[in-house]
């Protein structure tokens, strides 16, 4: 926001503001409704849970809905934080190359995992998890934090004030940490859905530099609780 | 002695925004009413037509006979219409000749919505007064829930047509929720004549799509066909019957038309969804768009024509999927200073 300078006297620099110009708009109507693509949703018979679902589904007959996007699928393979995921790692635009990456960790991590279980003693072998989506939601929930910082400025100061976060931020700061962590901090020979594997695991068991960064941050939260009252919403 | 009046001229100029938007008298609008229906008997004796069955339909064909526009907007080509559609209606001075204003809120700012507040929680008020006096006297609060699916509530500009005054968001859904929190009680059947102002019905047949019965071919196998379009791809699909899951898309089969597992996946959701996998076998034409625009093109119109096999139950959990909507979303057009359409130049500083 410039303010007029001293150096242009005749001219005034005024932002033109709008009226009616939303930033974040989309095609639809705000009226339409998210889809549902779960199977499962539809096969359920009458007698539902409560007298509230079959009010939404009266509710929902008579509202239009979106149409389903490309990556969304009734398909036993498409998962929503994993298609969020592979959103994220993309770059470019480039998809495939992006989807290609994720399916090669999730064999990695399948691997391993098959590997540690025939070489794990009779007693143990039900404890080891196998299943690679299990394991990366398992991850992505240990990833993330509970409380987060903001900064606030005060008098001049910029103070670090701990914040309560919703749950799609908390999700999309684990799975950017994951991300970033796995660009940045390997040898530069390494593929990504090998370190990235590696780290899905380490998260899993609750270690690795992740799980370290969001225990940092919590202590952060932790040590700055005096300045919690900074906090207007 | 007489004492020299000063003013500045811009005091002397009209101030044009603090006055607002034009104020139109209730003599000029009248006035205006009777122009009009003379000037629509003599338009009607200009097209040798009858005076008295004279409609606006006729009105409008009269004029774009008579005065002929290429103009692009329809707003700005010539019209003849009924004075209350062209004036924006009004509202009348709110004070008297004293200057005393007449409703007792007027110096609020909103007063037809603070009025309106004020009536609709009187109408609680009443409601919960009755519901007391019920249980005194012991006997059961009527629990009879309306039909919420059937009807909506006013949208803000509707309600600002109604109260002649601006509203804000803010105070719009505040109103709402204070009808909610009225229709929620039990005994809200009372006031039902009062809510009623306030909701519209939404017309259940909004989905009223005439599905196309099966035909059948030569061997007798039945089939059906579907169109569908997304950005700039535009897809037929033909569904056969009795198939072995078969999908040809312009004359080479899927696997090669489209190597990324994500179209193919595509492809198969509607099938997948009505678990009709192996049983329907598919022929498709695409032109137009790119890989993924194509596919969601084919998925589309394969779930358009999967429409005429499958029960009306299916077909209305189809359209609560997504299947059988068609997607808005196109490319946003590019903005004249700048570069694309939301990525502006880069700033200098100098």
């Amino acid at each position: 926001m410039a303010a007029p300078s001293a150096a242009g006297l005749g001219r005034r620099l005024r932002a033109w503001l709008p009226r009616i110009m939303p930033v974040r708009w989309s095609r639809y109507d705000p009226s339409y409704l998210e889809p549902e693509v779960n199977k499962e949703f539809y096969q359920k018979p009458l007698e539902k849970l409560t007298e509230e679902e079959r009010e939404q589904m009266e509710l929902k007959a008579v509202q239009p809905i979106k149409a389903a996007p490309p990556t969304l699928s009734s398909s036993v393979f498409s998962d929503p934080m994993i298609s969020k995921f592979t959103n994220m790692m993309m770059k470019s635009g480039n998809k495939i190359l992006a989807r290609s990456l994720m399916s090669q960790t999730l064999e990695a991590i399948k691997r391993k995992q098959l590997e540690k279980y025939h070489k794990a003693p009779e007693n143990e072998k039900e404890t080891i998890e196998c299943n690679p989506y299990v394991i990366f939601h398992q991850a992505l929930k240990n990833c993330q934090p509970i409380i987060g910082i903001s900064n606030i400025t005060k008098g001049g100061k910029t103070y670090q004030v701990p914040v309560p976060l919703t749950d799609n931020r908390k999700r999309f700061l684990a799975m950017k940490w994951l991300i970033t962590e796995c660009r940045e901090n390997k040898h530069r020979r390494t593929m990504m859905p090998e370190k990235l594997s590696q780290e899905l695991l380490l998260a899993f068991n609750n270690e690795g530099p992740v799980i370290k960064k969001k225990h940092i941050l919590h202590k952060m939260a932790e040590a700055n609780r005096a300045y919690a009252h900074f906090r207007w919403w | 002695t007489l004492r020299l009046i000063c003013t500045t001229t811009a005091v002397q100029r009209k101030n044009v925004r603090a006055s607002g938007p034009e104020k139109y008298t209730e003599a000029f609008i009248k006035k205006q009413i009777e122009e009009f229906n003379l000037g629509k008997r003599h338009l009607a004796n200009m097209m040798g037509e009858d005076p008295e069955t004279f409609t606006q339909e006729d009105i409008d064909r009269a004029i774009a006979y008579l005065f002929p526009s290429g103009l692009f907007d329809k707003q700005a080509r010539p019209m003849m219409k009924h004075p209350t559609e062209i004036f924006p209606e009004q509202r009348k001075i709110q004070w008297g000749e004293d200057g005393r204003p007449f409703h007792f809120l007027f110096y609020t700012g909103k007063q037809s919505y603070y009025s309106l507040m004020h009536e609709t929680y009187e109408k609680l008020l009443n409601i919960q007064k009755h519901q007391d006096q019920l249980t005194v006297q012991d006997l059961p609060l009527q629990k009879e829930k309306r039909n919420l699916a059937g009807s909506r509530w006013l949208s803000k500009i509707e309600l600002e047509e109604m109260l002649l005054e601006k509203l804000s968001d803010d105070d719009y859904s505040r109103f709402i929720q204070l009808l909610q929190k009225l229709v929620a009680l039990p005994c809200a059947d009372i006031e039902e004549e009062y809510i009623q102002k306030f909701s519209k019905e939404v017309p259940v047949q909004l989905q009223k799509v005439v599905i196309e019965p099966l035909q059948y071919d030569e061997r007798g196998v039945a089939f059906s066909t579907g169109e569908g379009k997304r950005k700039t791809a535009s897809a037929t699909a033909v569904v056969y019957d009795n198939g072995s899951g078969k999908i040809t898309v312009n004359g080479t089969d899927i696997l090669h038309y489209f190597p990324v597992l994500q179209d193919r996946e595509q492809l198969l959701f509607p099938f997948q969804f009505l678990g009709r996998i192996g049983k329907h076998d598919m022929v498709c034409t695409v032109s137009g768009g790119g890989r993924s625009a194509q596919a969601g093109a084919i998925r589309l119109a394969s779930a358009k024509a999967l429409r005429s096999f499958v029960t009306e139950k299916e077909v209305e959990f189809m359209r609560q999927a997504g299947l059988l909507t068609v997607d808005p979303r196109v490319k946003e057009r590019k903005k004249p200073g700048q570069e694309g359409p939301r990525r502006k130049f880069t700033w200098k500083k100098r």
